[in-house]
């Protein structure tokens, strides 16, 4: 109370002081000079997790191991990628695990109807398009807050999966481009890992460098200055949810080639995992703050901890109980570097 | 030094309140250096000065909020020791903050007794007679609240009487009024400065904080002036002028506070607006306003001002009515295409509508002119950067560089950039609404000037305001706004505050 107080108030003083100051020069990147300071916590945690991790068990930092890690991570941060475009607009999409499993058994089954990987994956994108842009019709049309209308969404997804499919859709076909998907590689990278750091890519430059990124950014820091300003927030926000549905329609595919059939219960706590690497990696769930390279290490972060964990043959709840407790204090400590950096 | 006449003087008079050397620091700051203000019974003292001056560190060491570093506090005379809100409350100070820190959910009877319920015989909360004693404070304060009604449901005119019957029903002898005008409208003043004499009569002393001088000269006995948390001067408000409370203030002389450099307005149209109505307020409002002109909107609270200003420019719907910009008509109406067609709204509100707080200067800058700035959706950040700093320059815009974040810019800053917002983007006609709120009094007369400045560059402003100083000192036509109508239209020569008022009110 008293500290926090005294921050707020020390500030207009703290401007008498700035305002003798002339302009500095220019530094190199505008929203890059905002974030790094906000992921040294998370390159730290990550350092010294893999140091201690690899002191522990040797195997840890072999290149099979790595690439397992970095296959994880890949399935995550396609999704994660969308989540941290959805929590800057200041919405947040629960159903993200729901959706993935159904997308996932619509695409098998697609395949099986008609022995086209193709008809499959495009069945699966666009079933998870569908559902984002479900999501984002009710969010902004029946103006329900998002956390419900996705816990919803995703209630009636987990119901209905059943009702599309009562068991697992096995890969009758066996085609093996549908397996490449999640199995293969090109050259040493996996076919996920590669799909991924497109998706990053596309995404990093899309929040980083285009109009529509920095409008994003806007309506999430102050949605009726974004409308005042002549933007279509509601837009944006539908935007936002269709990408979000889209992605999860490619980890779907990912997911479903992994297991090499439509799993109705797949997924489950997926979302959870995705909301915890993007807030782990600094996006404020109020919109407005958050960077992509923040989410990659808030993945890798969830994901060295889920291998070392397995590494150590430490107990698999561990997997749980821990990811928690990083996000917790992960999330406490930037609220410390936050409130000393206000003075 | 003062601290030594206070000993003098404390021999023949008890002061209701005396803090002596008050000093206080924040971590790289002085907020405080050995202040010193003394409150007599039954007088109310003015406590002025600009944003950061130290006016709230101050109050809030009183309310024991903050800690002080150093200086003394004695209350009817006696040493008091001030650590927890609790303890001023109990040593009859009650302080009446900005924010109002009423439960919204529970009655007025119950938030007035709050910190303290009466008790029937087993220890339950005695309702009937939070009610009975409710009703006979408001009664002694003149005051017609229902004690029976639900407190988020009053406006804040009212929440205030509450705060302050809270203070009485405390036997508070000292009441401290955070900048209570903020938010009310002239009749609700009216009311205020009513009460305030009446808790004055009942010989309560009250520190009335403030920067707004109209209100010093009507209310206070005396006034102490803060600048860079020193006292700068404490004298009875007879031997003060306005301009000499400005110059204590900012610590420099103001001779025109309306300067006005622009030529007379042109005859071109930009803005007409032809009998707009709205579900909630406006009935059939109909106006023009010409190029390089100021076109200044007069009404009381719940008139119509902010209701016709976000009408205009697409940001509510109309039910009724036409609005063209340039000739041309708002059609969609939506903001999208009133910022295309050249017309946007400075909003009253700069945090919760204007303002993205945890961004950077530059950022808030661009946002309306960002396309103009890209190719093909990607953005040419140097091209928005370059411009932006022409923008800094051109409107004095103090702040360390483009990155700062806006929240750390004071007020009249942070309005600049709004303004600079706007013109960045281009426009025909901005509406600004209550341009100047809780800005400094030397702020005020550059976003004055600004204002002059952007007429005379030929747009067309429309000005919402419930300033008369500004609205008088501004405007070359003057409107006035009741019940969503307007009642009455005058020339700048025409008009005077007598007939505004009248027009206003009716």
């Amino acid at each position: 109370m008293q500290r926090s107080g005294a921050a707020v108030l020390a500030a207009p003083d703290r401007r008498r002081v700035m305002s003798d100051i002339s302009h500095p020069a220019r530094p190199a990147s505008l929203v890059g000079s905002l974030t790094s300071k906000n992921q040294i916590v998370l390159v730290a945690v990550l350092a010294v997790l893999s140091v201690g991790i690899s002191l522990a068990v040797a195997q840890f930092y072999s290149g099979a191991n790595i690439i397992a890690i970095l296959r994880q991570t890949a399935l995550v941060l396609v999704v994660a990628s969308g989540m941290t475009m959805l929590l800057i607009t200041g919405e947040v999409d629960l159903s993200v695990g729901a959706s993935i499993a159904f997308v996932g058994v619509v695409a098998m089954d697609v395949i099986n109807r008609t022995n086209s990987v193709f008809l499959g994956a495009l069945a699966g994108i666009l079933f998870g398009g569908a559902v984002g842009l479900v999501n984002g019709l009710i969010v902004t049309r029946l103006k329900v807050n998002s956390l419900i209308a996705t816990i919803g969404t995703m209630m009636i997804l987990q119901g209905s999966v059943f009702l599309y499919s009562r068991e697992a859709v096995q890969n009758h076909h066996h085609i093996a481009s549908f397996v490449d998907i999640g199995a293969g590689y090109v050259g040493p990278f996996p076919i996920p890992v590669i799909i991924a750091a497109a998706v990053f890519v596309a995404s990093y430059i899309l929040l980083r460098h285009t109009t529509r990124g920095r409008y994003l950014y806007a309506v999430g820091a102050n949605p009726k200055a974004a409308r005042l300003s002549g933007l279509r927030t509601d837009q944006l926000k539908l935007f936002a949810f269709v990408v979000t549905g889209l992605l999860v329609g490619v980890a779907g595919l990912i997911l479903v080639s992994l297991m090499n059939a439509g799993q109705p219960t797949a997924g489950r706590g997926f979302e959870l995992t995705v909301i915890a690497s993007v807030i782990l990696g600094g996006t404020s769930l109020s919109g407005g703050r958050g960077t992509l390279t923040g989410t990659l290490l808030g993945v890798l972060v969830l994901k060295v901890i889920d291998n070392g964990i397995i590494m150590l043959q430490w107990s698999q709840d561990l997997q749980m109980i821990v990811p928690g407790v990083v996000l917790i204090i992960a999330t406490w400590l930037d609220l410390v570097r936050r409130r000393a950096d206000a003075g | 030094m003062p601290a030594d006449a206070a000993i003098v003087v404390d021999a023949r008079t008890t002061f209701a309140l005396e803090m002596a050397g008050i000093s206080k620091r924040f971590p790289g700051v002085v907020a405080l250096e050995n202040v010193d203000l003394r409150l007599e019974p039954g007088k109310v003292h003015a406590l002025m000065g600009e944003n950061g001056a130290g006016k709230s560190t101050l109050i809030k060491i009183l309310a024991g909020v903050y800690p002080k570093d150093a200086g003394s506090i004695r209350i009817g005379g006696r040493e008091a020791d001030v650590r927890h809100p609790g303890d001023a409350l109990r040593q009859g100070v009650k302080v009446v903050f900005q924010e109002i820190a009423l439960i919204a959910e529970f009655t007025v009877a119950e938030n007035i007794f709050l910190e303290e319920y009466p008790t029937g015989r087993v220890g339950s909360i005695d309702w009937k007679a939070i009610r009975r004693d409710a009703k006979a404070l408001f009664e002694r304060i003149g005051f017609p609240v229902d004690p029976a009604a639900k407190t988020g449901h009053l406006p804040i005119s009212q929440q205030q009487m509450v705060e302050i019957a809270r203070a009485l029903a405390h036997e508070a002898r000292i009441v401290v009024m955070d900048e209570p005008t903020s938010s009310l409208s002239p009749s609700e003043v009216a009311l205020l400065f009513a009460v305030i004499r009446r808790l004055t009569s009942l010989g309560i002393a009250v520190l009335y904080v403030t920067h707004k001088l109209d209100e010093v000269f009507e209310i206070a006995d005396s006034v102490t002036v803060l600048r860079d948390g020193r006292r700068v001067s404490t004298r009875p408000i007879g031997d003060h002028s306005h301009q000499s409370l400005i110059q204590d203030m900012i610590g420099r002389r103001i001779d025109n506070l309306f300067p006005r450099a622009r030529g007379p307005a042109s005859e071109t149209v930009a803005l007409a607006v032809a009998g707009v109505s709205t579900d909630a307020k406006l009935r059939d409002v109909t106006f023009a306003a010409h190029a390089g002109e100021v076109l200044g909107f007069f009404g009381l609270m719940g008139a119509g001002r902010t209701e016709l200003a976000k009408a205009i420019v697409g940001y509510d719907p109309i039910r009724a009515g036409t609005i063209a910009i340039g000739g041309k008509p708002l059609h969609p109406h939506e903001t999208r295409t009133a910022a295309r067609l050249g017309i946007g709204l400075l909003t009253e509100d700069r945090k919760g509508e204007g303002l993205m707080l945890e961004l950077p200067v530059v950022q808030n800058l661009s946002l309306a002119a960002l396309a103009q700035f890209a190719r093909f959706g990607f953005i040419d950040e140097a091209k928005e950067r370059a411009t932006a700093q022409s923008f800094v320059d051109r409107f004095r815009i103090r702040t360390p560089g483009l990155n700062q974040t806006i929240k750390n810019l004071s007020g009249g800053n942070q309005q600049k950039v709004l303004l600079a917002r706007w013109l960045m983007r281009g426009l025909k006609v901005i509406v600004v609404d209550e341009p100047t709120r809780g800005i400094d009094v030397g702020a005020k007369s550059e976003i004055f000037a600004l204002i002059d400045r952007l007429a005379g560059e030929g747009l067309a402003v429309v000005m919402m305001t419930s300033e008369m100083p500004e609205l008088l000192g501004l405007s070359d036509r003057i409107m006035v706004l009741a019940n969503g109508r307007i009642t009455a239209a005058f020339t700048r020569d025409q008009a005077t505050q007598e007939k505004i008022l009248n027009a206003a009110i009716a």
